[in-house]
């Protein structure tokens, strides 16, 4: 009852202040910038050792992938997929296991909200934070891919978009197993049990036609198949109709996480 | 400064707070003294905001905390027990970043940065990582983050609990600065030295309740009396002590191996009496109103 009390005076007027929000931001960056040549190995570096050997590597061993306008090369097939996936597990990583850092072990939270930063913007600062990782690597990402000649159309700079909502999404759903999570332990399944899956099953590494028929309507219901698919459509240049019904469950997707994250954040710290 | 009238905090059936009622002047440093689980941080929590009130009234500067927890934030600084230090950066970041949280620009929480460090004997730490700093430096940086946007109220639950003596010494005298400065304190402890030596008033605090309010002299002086004897028995001699010493009529409480005897007069004839026992005289001190006020000491757990 308690919670539901707090919840009704928080939410019963507008009270947020942007600069709650751009604060916790701003200490993001600020620890980012301490540490920016050890980040660059994961955000640059990972991502495009996996590119390479999967895109010039496995990718002289397969034919070309059949796409709605005809065929592609495997490399040009998958580099989107890459692209979008490493985004996504940036804005899980930072928003689930260094939110859980920041919340339980250094309880910087605390600190946080005992300034006037109201949860919503703390979660939203937090959110934002995952989703600018997001970007940073799918743009050091994608610039190697167009580098290499895997991207074929100038449509692709529309994939920064795509990376960034793709991060707000994850941001938002790694902040709700933060908040949730009892320990450390408990968060490795977000990686395992979240993150792994969807990687590889999202139409990222192949085609979701080439899944048993009945695993193919699953396979559409994962979040990170519309972002993929959207941007491999910006990297060829195949836009079409079909595609902004991914685009609406990425928006969709982007922002139903936001609020949930911050009632459980407000029933974990605010009692 | 503060107002609290039958105020609770309930975490489901457990009655952390119960309807405790008591004001704060501005300017004061005002106490809360009381062992773990006496409600003192949920008393403090709820007055920083960062804890719903489950009912009764409490006003901070004049806003009613129970309806605008954000804008008691805006007024007070916040010393919790917990650091919530950063140690993802500098010291000095942890201070610029937090006076920016406040509105402060970046340049004026620059300035008060520096400000609060020279205050706080850390200016040669501000470039380090929070992490290098020892235990009584990280206590002080957490007090000077609390001073960064200049509150007119700062509430600190238990300050220096955890403290080697020196480094609890250098907190006390930065504390009695900033008392001198005018700022209004409140503060939870269970260390009656630093009750005694920093609070202006205090309340003892138990299971809850307020059982007793007052200066730190009238409190001693209401509760304990002129004089305190210890009454250490010999071995073998404890029960006849004891029952010698309940004839006397004193109040007596025991702890361990030890009778404490309060509300002594002046001659001590009845007590110097009694053989089989060390018998030493010291001044009372809060140790003992506490005792009074509850038969037991303020560390048993």
């Amino acid at each position: 009852m308690n919670e539901s009390l707090a919840e009704r005076r928080d939410t019963g007027r507008i009270d947020f202040r942007m600069r709650g929000v751009v604060g916790v931001w701003l200490r993001h960056y600020t620890a980012f910038k301490g540490g920016w040549m050890i980040e660059m190995t994961g955000i640059l570096l990972e991502p495009v050792f996996i590119l390479a050997a999967v895109a010039f590597g496995i990718g002289k061993l397969v034919g070309d992938v059949e796409l709605r306008d005809g065929g592609v090369g495997y490399a040009v097939f998958v580099a989107p997929g890459i692209v979008i996936g490493n985004a996504m597990w940036h804005a899980l990583f930072e928003c689930s296991w260094g939110a859980f850092r920041r919340l339980q072990t250094n309880r910087i939270y605390d600190s946080i909200l005992s300034a006037p930063v109201s949860m919503r913007e703390l979660a939203l600062g937090e959110i934002t934070w995952g989703a600018t990782r997001a970007l940073m690597t799918t743009a050091a990402v994608l610039a190697f891919a167009t580098a290499t000649g895997l991207v074929e159309s100038p449509w692709a700079i529309g994939i920064l978009g795509i990376g960034l909502l793709t991060g707000l999404m994850f941001g938002g759903f790694g902040l709700i197993a933060a908040a949730i999570a009892p320990s450390t332990h408990m968060l490795t399944l977000v990686f395992t049990m979240v993150g792994t899956p969807l990687f590889f099953f999202s139409g990222t590494f192949f085609p979701i036609s080439t899944l048993p028929t009945w695993v193919q309507p699953i396979a559409w219901s994962l979040p990170l198949t519309h972002p993929v698919r959207i941007a491999r459509a910006l990297s060829t240049g195949d836009l079409h109709m079909g595609l902004l019904w991914s685009m609406l469950y990425l928006l969709v997707a982007a922002l139903v996480f936001y609020p949930i994250a911050t009632l459980l954040l407000r029933r974990r710290l605010l009692v | 400064m503060v107002r609290a009238a039958g105020l609770v905090k309930k975490f489901g059936d457990f009655i952390a707070v119960d309807g405790i009622s008591f004001e704060v002047k501005r300017g004061e440093t005002f106490g809360m003294l009381g062992p773990n689980g006496a409600g003192k941080t949920s008393t403090l929590r709820m007055m920083s905001g960062l804890s719903p009130v489950t009912s009764g009234e409490l006003e901070i500067d004049g806003i009613d905390a129970t309806a605008n927890p954000r804008t008691i934030r805006d007024v007070i600084g916040v010393v919790s027990q917990h650091d919530g230090l950063d140690p993802d950066i500098s010291v000095r970041d942890n201070l610029t970043i937090y006076g920016f949280y406040f509105g402060l620009d970046r340049k004026m929480a620059a300035r008060r940065a520096d400000e609060v460090l020279d205050f706080f004997d850390l200016r040669s730490r501000g470039g380090d990582s929070v992490d290098d700093l020892s235990g009584g430096m990280r206590r002080r940086l957490t007090i000077a983050r609390a001073f960064v946007s200049r509150p007119r109220l700062v509430v600190l639950d238990e300050p220096t609990t955890g403290l080697d003596p020196s480094s609890r010494n250098s907190v006390w005298e930065q504390l009695a600065v900033l008392k001198n400065s005018g700022v209004t304190v409140v503060m939870s402890t269970h260390y009656m030295e630093e009750a005694a030596i920093l609070c202006d008033r205090l309340v003892i605090m138990d299971e809850g309740r307020i059982l007793g309010a007052g200066t730190p002299e009238d409190l001693i002086r209401e509760r304990a009396g002129a004089d305190v004897a210890q009454v250490r028995p010999e071995a073998g001699e404890r029960d006849s002590v004891k029952r010698k010493l309940k004839e006397t009529g004193y109040e007596v409480t025991e702890i361990g191996a030890i009778f404490t005897v309060r509300g002594l007069n002046h001659t001590r004839a009845d007590l110097t009496k009694i053989s089989g026992a060390r018998i030493s005289f010291r001044p009372p001190n809060l140790e003992d109103v506490f005792l009074s006020l509850t038969g037991r000491g303020i560390r048993d757990e």
